[in-house]
């Protein structure tokens, strides 16, 4: 095989590793950004996505949660991908307008550690909610297949000019995600709503003053930021189990991300999902590689990686990669 | 022990003591210490006392003497993680035990030892535990069990990390553990225990086991890559299909560790292809191994290198689907097998379950906890020295292996091992997932007490020395 | 914690310009330290007896009562959640990333105990010399950064050392497996832990295990209530209150809240350590992973922050819910979901916990029984 056939598999799979943290960066960054509202109940929006994908897509068969026991062996609507596709984003976005209303907007004159206590209490409840009623057994998506008739969903493919091959749904995922990514940043730079939450980024007060009503846009920000967590629970449903505990699990790398990226840059989150994506996927395929007489296996360390490169743009970039000073304390 | 013995005896008092009030209490107490302190046989001395419960002679220990007439088991099953699926079907083979042994039915009927009315004319009840395939989380469950339920046995696993984590439990508390599914060397090998006891066979033996089929069917001079789950199972598969395929002539490029509970293994099976190995080796199990393997197939994988699961099952296959297909391993032991103690274990369990066939861990499961009830029976108390003794160098063939033994020096079940392969998609509508190659007879498999991981074992006491 | 202030300016006030009530003069006694280590010598040391032996003589099925490993277990958690609120009670400062101090010492000791004695006290010296070593480095680093960047920062090194023992340093730590050669010796080289105590009735106090533990938990409130009243305790709370202010005055605040941090890592290493001589076993889940960290966070913040005994009657409640009520027929699956719900009740409603109420009770009855109107 190829040394440019690795580099494609590679690319494709750090890019799409990074995909999900993408998403969920977006909305955790903006969200904090705006807001200075930190929500650690942002894993549990990815965690509803996936859930509520989960039942559209296909029928499951519960085992071991309360649901079974009250009349309900199975569930689900199997209606398959495309409609989980489009209803999920929708609904989180209708859970995202509900946190905000009702458990964000009376915290926003708390202090942080307040904030952090009330939104990790919520993500405990909403994993659990979910371990009671469905169970805390593992599900995973039957794989989309074919989409419209023309382009295949699934399945490996031959790259041209090399001999690898690679599951397409891979590269749908970073399609889906660009596409979103560009959509939400079109919104914030380029119509008034996104002047509205970016001058109230910067000066909440004045904006206020101005006589413009910034609860709304606040809100709406909120929502779209949950249904971004949503999404990524869908499309990334095919290549990753479904349990109750992924959205704690996601929760770090996501901050990680946001961290390193820089607090209310959408930029700067895809930066930072990109680049941990990569380093993650690197050093697993690195494996080991001799260095001056010593053999290192990098493949042990690609968890621990992301944290490093965290520690690194933090101590020596503390905005953030793509942050500004202002916004990041 | 002393301890043990005390806390006992004083639980006791304060039953019959009723309303005899603190002072009371403290007096007695104080009696029973005094009773038996001083010296180290001071088991013997408190014997006499408990002996009033059930006519046996035998000082308390870990949870023995059985408060009331209930026999609590525990069930320490993985209803979480990776390794999830294999946990429902062990727990429902557990269930299923329990109701036999109260009320008859399945092997209960035919086996001399077991009455179907209980055991020891003690009614069987069951507390149950998830392990979320975590060894941790294992131990803590395991270690509640003992404390607040008062089991007076317990069983579990799949996951070895999570069996050798509750055999320190049990070894520790001095109250016996069963193993379900643990394939590691390390089981009955380096973390051997004399609490415990495993039918199942471990990673050396499935590499004996597969060693002529996979040189018979792939050829003798080949490379191979291994992908290996990074715990105790993992690493002892990894090791021991090293070693005996590299006694075949194969010759390993690399063996790269994954961590447990991976949902994605495409970058893993990236570095697998471009190794350009013949044979890649995916030492995964569970939701991990049905993963592993699909991801393998969707990347192509399969169409330049054979793949090969050392050890795989009914629920695996079942959630890998087609990419099963002609892929060499061994499982614990399948419905197809075709002998009267199979046969009537699948019939039980259907009729229990819907229709449901049995998966290897389930079997495991079911005979473990009858094996332990007919020792018990065999023993004429649960005082587990003496349950442990009946165990040690038993021979059966009454769960549809064959003729067995549970080896005393390490309790390992010497027993023999079916090598299958995977059904393509087609072949698998009748509810078969695979086929069975061969039934390796435990003769070619198997290594003396002194050498393999059974030279690293040192068992540990009984607890009545 | 604002409460902790005002009754202690009572009491001066009180002893200065009035003439002493009955309840003034009390809480002068109960601010003595002494008192205050006698007090919960008892509590301690009743526990067993209280937790155990009366619910058993009253008839409660043993499934719902507690045994007596819950309530060792309670008490080392109740150390840890005692090191765990002098940070977040008294400087305001939420660490997410606790469990690398009391993972780290448990791993410490449970290594050293295999490779060089399995003397408890030695175990429980190297293991939180490993988390205040860890706790300094740490908090050097993240205490650059203030409020949501420090919980942010403390989670992420949590999680870095839980990779790395995870894997990286596998062979060492026994990663996914947990350490299992742990091997714990006699107390002082020649009382097993788990032998009986010849001359204490067993109603009260049963092995040795359980007084080490008891007597590190009177240490802790001790200790916990040294630093609390000692000047740099008010320091620490004046930086609680405003940092700003704090810093004008020429305090370096940024080394107090170092410190604040070092002393809360040393008593999760205590704990730490203490843990893994009771289950002579490391578990890296239970350890180093962060939902340990969050465990802590819950108990603490449910008990009561900026309270010395609010910690420990959380770290009780934690336990009896986690290991009882969860095998409890109905509410026994729903218990890590109720305890959420109480939180987050406990977060919005009641920000000084569960002892934050008992105080505010016990006030109640103080005013009407000291008839002052303070």
């Amino acid at each position: 095989m190829s040394i440019l056939g690795d580099l494609v598999v590679l690319l494709v799979n750090g890019l799409q590793t990074g995909a999900i943290y993408v998403l969920l960066a977006i909305g955790l960054s903006i969200i904090l950004g705006t807001l200075k509202f930190v929500n650690f109940a942002h894993g549990a929006l990815y965690v509803i996505g996936a859930y509520l994908g989960l039942l559209i897509t296909q029928e499951i068969s519960i085992s071991n949660g309360r649901l079974a026991e009250w009349g309900f062996p199975a569930i689900g609507l199997d209606w398959g991908f495309f409609a989980a596709l489009a209803i999920v984003p929708m609904l989180v976005f209708v859970v995202g307008l509900a946190m905000e209303r009702f458990v964000a907007r009376p915290f926003y004159d708390r202090p942080d550690t307040d904030q952090i206590l009330v939104t990790f209490g919520l993500a405990i409840v909403v994993q659990e909610l979910i371990h009671a009623l469905i169970g805390p057994r593992t599900y995973s998506y039957e794989t989309p297949s074919e989409a419209f008739g023309l382009l295949p969903l699934s399945g490996p493919v031959g790259v041209p000019l090399s001999s690898v091959t690679i599951d397409v749904w891979r590269i749908w995922v970073i399609a889906i995600t660009a596409i979103l990514v560009i959509g939400v940043y079109a919104i914030v730079e380029y119509t008034d709503f996104g002047l509205v939450v970016k001058a109230g980024t910067r000066d909440p007060e004045m904006v206020r003053l101005l006589g413009i009503k910034i609860t709304r846009p606040y809100l709406v920000m909120f929502g779209i930021g949950a249904a971004l967590a949503g999404i990524a629970g869908v499309v990334g449903g095919p290549l990753q189990n479904i349990n109750p505990e992924i959205g704690m699990t996601i929760l770090v790398p996501a901050f990680l991300t946001v961290v390193i990226g820089g607090v209310g840059s959408i930029r700067g989150a895809v930066l930072g999902g990109t680049l941990i994506g990569m380093v993650q996927v690197t050093l697993i395929s690195l494996g080991s590689v001799g260095l001056g007489g010593f053999e290192v296996n990098f493949t042990p360390w690609a968890q621990v990686g992301i944290y490093v490169l965290a520690v690194i743009v933090l101590l020596t970039r503390p905005q953030g990669l793509l942050g500004s000073e202002e916004v990041s304390t | 022990m002393a301890h043990d013995d005390k806390s006992v005896s004083r639980r006791r008092i304060l039953k019959n003591a009723g309303a005899a009030g603190v002072a009371g209490l403290a007096g007695l107490s104080g009696c029973s210490e005094g009773g038996d302190g001083g010296d180290g046989g001071g088991d013997g001395g408190d014997g006499g006392g408990d002996g009033g419960d059930g006519g046996e002679d035998y000082p308390s220990l870990g949870n023995y003497p059985i408060e009331g007439d209930t026999a609590t088991f525990g069930f320490n099953v993985p209803q979480s993680g990776p390794y999830s699926s294999e946990g429902e079907d062990e727990l429902r083979a557990y269930e299923l035990a329990v109701e036999h042994l109260n009320n008859g039915g399945g092997w209960v009927d035919e086996w001399d030892d077991l009455s179907g009315d209980g055991v020891l004319d003690y009614e069987v009840d069951f507390v149950e535990g998830d392990t979320a395939t975590d060894a941790s989380t294992a131990e803590q469950s395991a270690s509640r069990m003992v404390d607040r339920d008062g089991v007076i046995m317990f069983a579990g696993g799949s996951s070895s990390a999570v069996a050798i984590a509750q055999q320190g439990v049990a070894q520790d508390k001095k109250v016996m553990f069963t193993c379900c599914l643990t394939h590691s060397n390390d089981t009955t090998g380096r973390d051997c225990v004399r609490y415990s006891f495993r039918e199942m066979f471990n990673a050396y033996m499935t590499g004996q086991a597969l060693k002529p089929v996979l040189v018979d069917e792939y050829g003798d001079d080949l490379d191979f890559y291994q992908l290996y789950a990074d715990y105790s199972w993992g690493k002892t598969v990894e090791e021991s299909m090293r070693q005996f395929m590299t006694e075949a002539g194969w010759s390993e490029i690399d063996s790269v560790a994954t961590p447990l509970d991976t949902s994605d293994f495409s970058s893993y099976l990236s570095e697998a292809q471009s190794s350009e190995a013949d044979v890649l080796f995916l030492d995964h199990y569970g939701l991990d191994g049905a993963n592993s393997l699909s991801d393998a197939v969707d990347a192509g994988i399969d169409e330049d290198m054979e793949i090969v699961m050392p050890l795989y099952n009914r629920p695996m296959a079942e959630a890998a689907s087609s990419a099963i297909e002609g892929i060499f391993g061994t499982v614990a032991w399948d419905s197809q097998i075709d002998n009267e103690p199979s046969n009537s274990f699948t019939e039980a369990f259907g009729e229990a379950y819907d229709g449901r066939v049995p998966s290897g861990p389930a079997q495991l499961a079911y005979s473990g906890a009858l094996q332990y009830a007919a020792a018990v029976e065999r023993a004429g108390t649960f005082y587990p020295p003496e349950v442990i003794r009946e165990l040690e160098g038993y021979e059966y063939d009454n769960i549809g292996m064959d003729e067995e033994t549970m080896r005393a020096c390490d309790h390992q079940a010497q027993r023999a091992i079916p090598v299958v392969r995977g059904l393509s998609e087609s072949d698998q509508s009748d509810g078969n997932y695979f086929e069975i190659v061969n039934i390796t007879s435990r003769d070619d498999v198997g290594y003396g007490c002194d050498e393999g991981p059974a030279a690293k074992c040192e068992l540990g006491d009984y607890g009545d020395e | 914690m604002s409460d902790e202030v005002g009754s202690a300016e009572a009491t001066e006030s009180g002893d200065v310009e009035r003439s002493p009530s009955l309840y003034d003069r009390w809480l002068a006694v109960r601010e003595r330290e002494a008192t205050i280590a006698v007090l919960t010598f008892v509590g301690v040391f009743l526990a067993p007896f209280i937790l155990v032996v009366l619910p058993e003589l009253l008839g409660i099925p043993r499934q719902y009562s507690w045994y007596r490993n819950l309530v060792i277990l309670a008490l080392i958690w109740g150390i840890f959640a005692i090191g765990f609120d002098l940070l977040l009670g008294f400087t305001g400062l939420l660490s997410f990333g606790h469990a690398m101090f009391w993972g780290t010492a448990a791993y410490t000791a449970g290594i050293f105990s295999a490779n060089v004695t399995g003397s408890p006290i030695a175990m429980i010296l190297v293991g939180t010399t490993a988390a205040v070593l860890l706790a300094w480095v740490i908090g050097w680093i993240s205490l650059r950064r203030g409020g949501i960047y420090f919980a942010i920062l403390t989670l992420a090194f949590g999680q870095m050392i839980y990779y790395i023992a995870l894997s990286p340093l596998g062979n060492l730590t026994g990663g996914e497996n947990g350490f299992t050669g742990v091997e714990v010796g006699p107390l002082l080289g020649l009382l097993p832990l788990g032998a009986e105590i010849a001359f204490v009735p067993d109603a009260l106090v049963e092995t040795w295990m359980y007084v080490l533990v008891g007597l590190m938990t009177v240490l802790a409130v001790v200790v916990g209530n040294r630093v609390l009243n000692s000047p740099y305790g008010i320091v620490l709370r004046a930086v609680r209150e405003n940092e700003q202010r704090a810093e004008f005055v020429g305090l370096n605040v940024w080394r107090y809240k170092l410190m604040a941090f070092i002393i809360s890592g040393a008593f999760a290493g205590v704990a730490g350590s203490l843990y893994v001589i009771q289950r002579s076993f490391v578990p890296i889940e239970n350890t180093l992973n962060w939902t340990v960290s969050g465990e802590i966070v819950i108990m603490t913040v449910l008990g009561g922050v900026g309270s010395l005994f609010g910690p420990l009657l959380g770290a009780g409640l934690y336990m009896y819910v986690a290991n009882i009520v969860s095998g409890m027929p109905t509410i026994g699956d729903f218990w890590h979901m109720i305890l959420g719900l109480v939180f987050i009740a406990v977060v919005v409603l009641a920000p000084n916990g569960i002892w934050g109420r008992v105080e505010w009770l016990r006030e109640r009855v103080g005013e009407t029984l000291g008839g002052d109107d303070r």
